[in-house]
């Protein structure tokens, strides 16, 4: 392999990793706090690059793309917030929760797919770039856009990091992940909490679907393929662990861009899910998880 | 086992229905309601023998749409490429659906919890992806078309207003349904509801419990590979579609609205939603709309009706036994 084409895979995987590292951490969040896996997160991503095409220049409102941006993470945030009460909240401390909401959030997916589709139609949608034009990084010519989401993800994910730390409602969240009981009898709003880390998630899920709108066409089907790269992700990096999905997402970016260069686009998904298979035999709890609960 | 089978209200049920259905061709000859009855037989199969693994067994398993699905192709694929009878098409297609779904089981069967509902999903996402970028095989996005059809010496089953497939297919069901009744009251089919009630306990008394969920899958996985070939030889298309989020709700519903851990209640919400959901596809502009009514039934059933159908339409006798027949759950609960 040349040097040039390690930088042009170096690039591309980073800038997979970031989408990958955003989404994978809204889940993540979800999982860590509530205990249960969203399968509605790509439909939420697809959600936000419609909502944020329909504010936008291009479509009916002529907001800016930045103004639209955060317009259409508020709006998915509140879907959030209803989804957690409707789907969620009515299955606490029911026995098989887990499979439960797996299977409540499933049916979200098709209701919020469908529902996309009836709304904007099978025709795609072009998104207005936030940042128009070229760089260049390592010798390899990447559109500003990509450049843009490499730049945003370890800011955003800083950022969360730092609100789960330092703030008292980031604090709350993780203790309630911890143990709900001890959190409750302390005086902690469990059931707030638990709607804010939706909220919150469904937020990432909404900038992770606009971020690659802008690189991609925003098509009805926009969140599905992200959202499987998602579930292998998570599966390597353990579910309950923000710092190992946030690796292990950078990682499966780079190792999916190398794949894609080597065997080329057809044949990665499939090798990527037989390392994967291969990972679970041998540490089920995944590469850098700990024993699920 | 004919006394055991006998003994409960279920058989008596089961012969109502099938002399119903047996009856129907003769008080309708609707090639409409044949064909959404032919659907009725093979959506049933699929919800019938996903619950042996969700509700009988307890392993979260989101890869039965696709074990139905490869069915559909495998023998698309053998038939139309292969050139072989599609009846061997059909036999051979499902047993190497059991084949994958052994391969699948093999991680699968060792995990916990969530970790099992994200691997079987992603093999039916990349099940997906595969038949869709294997486009010089498969057809692709366009899908499989002009797959041969069954024939029996004498008789062309396009003749008849679909006469042929009607009772083909009501034979697959019942022939399915009763297969897996004798699986589940099996000694084996005990042990598989004892690992799902208190793993620990079964694992206790010697049951293998890898073992066990692995022939579960498998079992499973070969009854709805064969309905995924009846669909294949029935329509003569083989599309993408079979792997989509909109057919797993659909017959995730049927398992749900029919009722987890029975064999009969799935069967039923299979009649209910199949032909509710192509009823409301005639209506202008719910073609979409309805996938979404098919999701929100499947919410509302969870919410509200947990023991599904059955449970409403056949009241069990006493209460243990109703204990013994779970809602939704499985075999670790956090």
């Amino acid at each position: 392999m040349t040097l040039d084409a390690l930088a042009t895979v170096l690039v591309s995987g980073l800038v997979m990793g970031s989408v990958y590292a955003l989404m994978a951490s809204g889940l993540s969040l979800v999982w860590s706090t509530l205990g249960i896996f969203n399968f509605a997160h790509g439909a939420l991503m697809t959600l936000g690059a419609y909502l944020a095409w329909t504010l936008a220049g291009s479509g009916v409102l002529g907001l800016p793309p930045w103004i639209a941006m955060l317009v259409a993470v508020a709006l998915v945030a509140a879907v959030g917030v209803l989804l957690e009460r409707l789907l969620i909240r009515p299955f606490y401390g029911h026995r098989a929760m887990l499979l439960v909401t797996v299977m409540t959030t499933l049916a979200a997916t098709v209701f919020l797919s469908k529902g996309i589709q009836l709304v904007w139609g099978p025709r795609l949608k072009e998104l207005p770039a936030l940042a128009p034009g070229n760089v260049s990084i390592l010798g390899t010519s990447i559109s500003a856009q990509e450049a843009l989401i490499v730049g945003v993800a370890p800011i955003v994910l800083g950022a969360l990091w730092a609100f789960l730390r330092f703030s008292s409602t980031g604090r709350g969240i993780r203790a309630v992940g911890q143990n709900p009981q001890a959190a409750q009898l302390i005086g902690i709003d469990v059931p707030r909490l638990f709607a804010i880390a939706f909220a919150l998630a469904a937020a990432l899920a909404a900038l992770t679907g606009i971020l690659i709108g802008s690189v991609r066409l925003v098509t009805p089907s926009l969140g599905d393929e992200p959202l499987i790269k998602a579930l292998i992700i998570v599966i390597f990096g353990g579910l309950g662990s923000m710092a190992g999905t946030i690796w292990a997402a950078y990682l499966i970016g780079l190792a999916e861009a190398l794949l894609v260069f080597t065997i080329g686009i057809y044949w990665a998904p499939s090798t990527l899910f037989l390392l994967l298979i291969l990972v679970l035999v041998l540490r089920p709890q995944g590469l850098m998880g700990k024993v699920v609960r | 086992m004919i006394a055991r089978l006998l003994s409960s209200r279920g058989p008596i049920v089961a012969i109502l229905l099938l002399a119903v259905a047996l009856a129907l061709p003769f008080l309708s000859d609707s090639t409409y309601l044949r064909h959404l009855m032919i659907l009725v037989f093979i959506y049933g199969i699929v919800a019938a023998s996903w619950d042996v693994t969700l509700g009988y067994t307890g392993i979260f398993n989101f890869a039965h749409t696709a074990f139905f699905g490869l069915g559909v192709y495998a023998t698309g694929l053998l038939a139309k490429l292969g050139g072989l009878d599609p009846w061997a098409s059909m036999l051979l297609g499902s047993v190497l659906v059991a084949g994958i779904a052994a391969l699948v089981a093999w991680p699968v069967v060792r995990l916990q919890g969530i970790y099992v509902v994200l691997v079987t999903f992603a093999f039916s996402q990349l099940a997906l992806q595969f038949v869709i970028s294997q486009s010089d095989l498969t057809g692709g996005t366009q899908g499989l078309v002009r797959i041969p059809t069954i024939q029996l010496p004498g008789y062309n089953f396009l003749r008849d207003y679909k006469l042929g497939y009607y009772y083909v297919g009501l034979a697959l069901l019942g022939l399915s349904v009763l297969g897996l009744q004798i699986l589940v009251r099996s000694d084996f089919g005990l042990s598989l509801r004892a690992l799902r009630d208190n793993e620990d306990y079964a694992r206790a008394r010697g049951i293998p419990v890898a073992r066990q969920r692995l022939k579960a899958l498998v079992a499973s996985a070969f009854v709805a590979g064969l309905a995924g070939g009846f669909y294949a030889v029935y329509l003569r298309v083989a599309s993408p579609e079979v792997f989509s989020f909109a057919t797993t709700s659909l017959i995730l519903s049927m398992v749900l609205v029919g009722g987890v851990g029975t064999l009969w209640g799935p069967v039923l919400a299979a009649v209910v939603l199949t032909l509710g959901s192509e009823a409301l596809a005639n209506v202008r502009g719910l073609d979409e709309g309805r996938h979404m009514l098919v999701a929100v039934a499947m919410i509302l059933a969870l919410r509200f009706l947990p023991g599904g159908l059955i449970s409403a339409l056949l009241p069990r006798r006493g209460a243990p036994d109703r204990a013994a027949r779970p809602t939704v759950q499985g075999p670790t609960t956090p």
